[in-house]
């Protein structure tokens, strides 16, 4: 009991009440000066970049459930439905996962390159179509960036999913066979309904993840073009590390806690409603 | 059971108020400044017997030539400072790391840090106050006056000495000039002397060579930095300051927007810039140019080692021009390099840190060691490939910038015509510019925002883009520095 709350103290509650103490203050370096109530907060909003970041923030978490939620789930139940080569197919959907994060990052850079010296051009290339410019075209950059995301982690995801699915009992899956239910059915009415629950945990967790998004849009387009996917923990990385502005980070990062846990609670009122209701 | 929660909760509340107590007494002891004033003299005191000076400006290990070099530094500096220990601690001054260190007290005693950084540092408390010790010296006043301005805080004490003065020119691939043909009938190159040329020029070595004309950058705020001394020559005033002492966003001037529709023009009119602007940052720049894919990019003398020395570009094969003037005028944009010291550091340390420079020949002191030390430079830099050419005069002591140039044509290794009209031009009266007062680096980052946006969308209306950015500025001037 005493080594696991000393534990807690020290690398969670007390950051975490020193960050909030650190918002209300205006400080040195991290010395603390004195007390200047939500001035630092007050900033916060004022500054340019807040609202696009903000609303940049929820582009990501919406193009990360339109790509990102579903496509775990519908490659572990290809996956499952499959009866050859399954390990093989297990193996390459996780292999994007081994890369390291600002490689694969780095790696889609050059893919997504202008001109005609990135990979993707160059490939359209040979089919006759024009240099696009990608990244660099507002309306594109932030899908792009969850393009990049979801082909790096949705391995992970799908083998969590495919773990759920090797629970369920298979005599729900012969009985259906032998009714002649197709897979479609198989998925809709027994895949689908068993790992529902394991699918709430991880859209929140997704939506938790997807709000501190950070290294992909700082490496492939540092928030550009014109601030079209800048996120807003990229603002808390600008006011700590290039502003050296670390109040005004608190204040941010106590922002994104709040709208956090405001998210997470909203979402388990909404299904617990639909649960009750079902 | 229930007893065991109680006690842990008591223990974790215990915990916590433990925590923000011991919170509390630090930033007592960091305010009460006086306390560490007494605390740096007694510190002196004990200093006397070894004082240790940690050399954040001491050559990382991959460059070992610039090590030997340092190597030799240090031996003359051990002989005259028995009582000091020299420890090399190189210190690449990076923003992510450099907080943390000061923080934990385990910053070198002196480092380099960027041109952009004095005035944040002098805010965090991160330096040390060094006006005292350069009186002393009698080093204060051969500080070049707008360099010191740059290294001051409001109150005019001063917290770090100029490495190096930079002006802002034109770097030019040579090579590349001479493949597109655009060379006089004496076999010196024609480079451009208006902002005009660079777009026509830069078209026809694109269509000669197939390597880019210029490199604009636009991915952080080297961009927005670049672009104001464009803005300059097209007669742009880019901040403004009112009888109160008030800063005024004056991005959206007509002189302002037409310098941003000339950047706009090189993309989508001349389309002479290299593939992706807004992955283009102060060291690409570098490589495009050393490695000739860009022919020409906004560069000042104290960076002519970048293309050449770790982009592979021949020493004789680099220029450096005048920046291209406008229908403003001709401005150059200059500042300066520093040297900077860690808040901990003691008078003695500080002392000894003066006394390498001074071997160095980095000081403003004409001794034979610092003459030895301006020698080994030269001899380094004929070694390396790098062009041996004047320092900007960081320091203003006629002896010292005598001595220097005398060295500079003992070891000569670069075409002095190549460079003779930036050292004329950035002599002229009124042609060197410092950045702009206000939050700089804020409106860097809006310029940088407009720049992303012009380069990457032909249909951008830049006269709305640039209100906009004015509009961003002034908010974050009126909530920040006008208060």
């Amino acid at each position: 009991m005493l080594p696991s709350i000393l534990l807690f103290a020290f690398f969670v509650w007390a950051p975490l009440f020193e960050n909030i103490r650190l918002s209300l203050y205006d400080a040195q370096g991290i010395r603390t000066i004195k007390f200047v109530g939500f001035e630092n907060y007050i900033r916060v909003f004022s500054h340019p970049s807040f609202w696009p970041a903000f609303r940049n923030t929820f582009y990501y978490i919406f193009w990360s459930l339109l790509l990102g939620f579903w496509i775990p789930i519908i490659i572990a139940s290809l996956i499952t439905e499959t009866l050859y080569f399954k390990g093989l197919f297990r193996v390459g959907v996780y292999f994007p996962n081994i890369l390291p994060g600002l490689a694969s990052v780095m790696l889609w850079g050059f893919f997504f390159r202008p001109g005609k010296t990135g990979v993707l051009n160059i490939l359209l290339d040979k089919i006759g179509i024009e240099p696009f410019t990608w990244l660099t075209t507002p309306g594109w950059t932030i899908p792009l960036i969850v393009l990049t995301l979801t082909w790096k982690a949705a391995g992970s995801t799908a083998l969590i999913y495919m773990a759920a699915i090797s629970n369920i009992n298979q005599d729900l899956y012969e009985a259906a066979t032998i009714d002649g239910a197709s897979p479609f059915k198989r998925f809709l009415h027994i895949m689908l309904p068993s790992i529902l629950s394991l699918g709430k945990t991880l859209l929140i967790l997704q939506i938790i993840a997807v709000f501190q998004i950070l290294y992909e849009p700082l490496v492939m387009t540092n928030g550009g073009p014109n601030n079209a996917s800048i996120s807003i923990m990229q603002l808390v990385y600008k006011y700590a590390f290039q502003d050296y502005n670390y109040p005004m980070a608190a204040a941010l990062s106590v922002l994104i806690c709040i709208v956090l846990v405001a998210l997470t609670l909203l979402y388990f009122k909404v299904t617990k409603n639909v649960d009750d209701a079902n | 059971m229930r007893k065991s929660k109680l006690l842990s909760i008591l223990i974790a509340a215990m915990l916590i108020m433990g925590l923000l107590a011991g919170c509390s007494s630090d930033s007592n002891t960091d305010t009460t400044e006086a306390t560490t004033a007494a605390d740096a003299t007694q510190a002196t005191t004990q200093a006397v017997e070894k004082a240790v000076l940690k050399l954040g400006i001491w050559p990382e290990d991959t460059n070992p030539n610039e090590v030997a070099l340092h190597e030799g530094y240090a031996e003359v500096f051990r002989q005259a400072h028995p009582d000091v220990e020299l420890v090399p601690a190189n210190y690449k001054y990076a923003t992510d790391t450099f907080v943390s260190l000061a923080e934990a007290g385990n910053l070198p005693t002196i480092f380099e840090t960027w041109f952009t950084e004095p005035q944040k540092l002098i805010k965090g408390g991160f330096v040390r106050d060094i006006t005292d010790i350069l009186e002393e010296r009698g080093w204060l006043d051969d500080i070049n006056p707008s360099i010191r301005t740059l290294l001051s805080d409001s109150n005019g004490r001063v917290y770090g000495i100029p490495r190096d003065g930079y002006a802002l020119g034109l770097m030019l691939n040579v090579e590349l000039f001479e493949q597109a043909g655009l060379v006089n009938a004496d076999g010196s190159i024609q480079y451009p002397k208006t902002w005009q040329e660079v777009a026509e020029m830069g078209k026809k070595i694109k269509d000669a060579t197939g390597s880019a004309g210029l490199v604009i950058l636009a991915k952080d705020n080297a961009g927005g930095w670049h672009f104001s001394n464009i803005a300059w020559n097209f007669g742009a005033d880019l901040t403004t300051t009112d009888a109160d002492g008030k800063f005024h966003a004056n991005l959206n001037s007509p002189e302002a927007i037409a310098a941003m529709e000339y950047v706009k023009s090189l993309r989508w009119e001349y389309d002479i810039l290299t593939a992706d602007p807004t992955n283009e940052d102060w060291g690409t720049g570098f490589v495009n140019l050393g490695t000739g894919a860009a022919a020409m990019y906004i560069g000042a003398n104290d960076a002519v080692n970048q293309p050449t020395e770790t982009n592979g570009l021949p020493v004789d094969k680099l220029a450096l021009v005048p920046m291209p003037a406008g229908p403003g005028g001709q401005y150059s944009l200059s500042g300066g390099t520093p040297y900077m010291f860690s808040a901990d550091a003691t008078d003695a340390e500080v002392n000894a840190a003066l006394d390498y420079l001074e071997i160095m020949g980095k000081a403003p002191v004409v001794t034979d060691d610092a003459i030895a030390g301006m020698k080994a430079d030269a001899e380094y830099r004929v070694n390396a490939g790098i062009p041996v050419i004047p320092r900007f005069p960081a320091w203003t002591n006629p002896e010292l910038l005598a001595a220097e140039q005398a060295i500079i044509d003992e070891y000569s290794n670069i075409d002095l015509k190549l460079f003779n009209d930036y050292f004329t031009a950035t002599k002229t009266e009124g042609n060197l510019k410092l950045e702009e007062e206000g939050a700089t680096q804020d409106m860097y980052a809006q310029l940088t925002n407009v720049l992303q946006a012009v380069l990457t969308d032909k249909n951008a209306d830049v006269t709305s883009l640039m209100n906009t950015a004015n509009t961003n500025y002034q908010g974050i001037l009126d909530s920040g520095l006008n208060k």
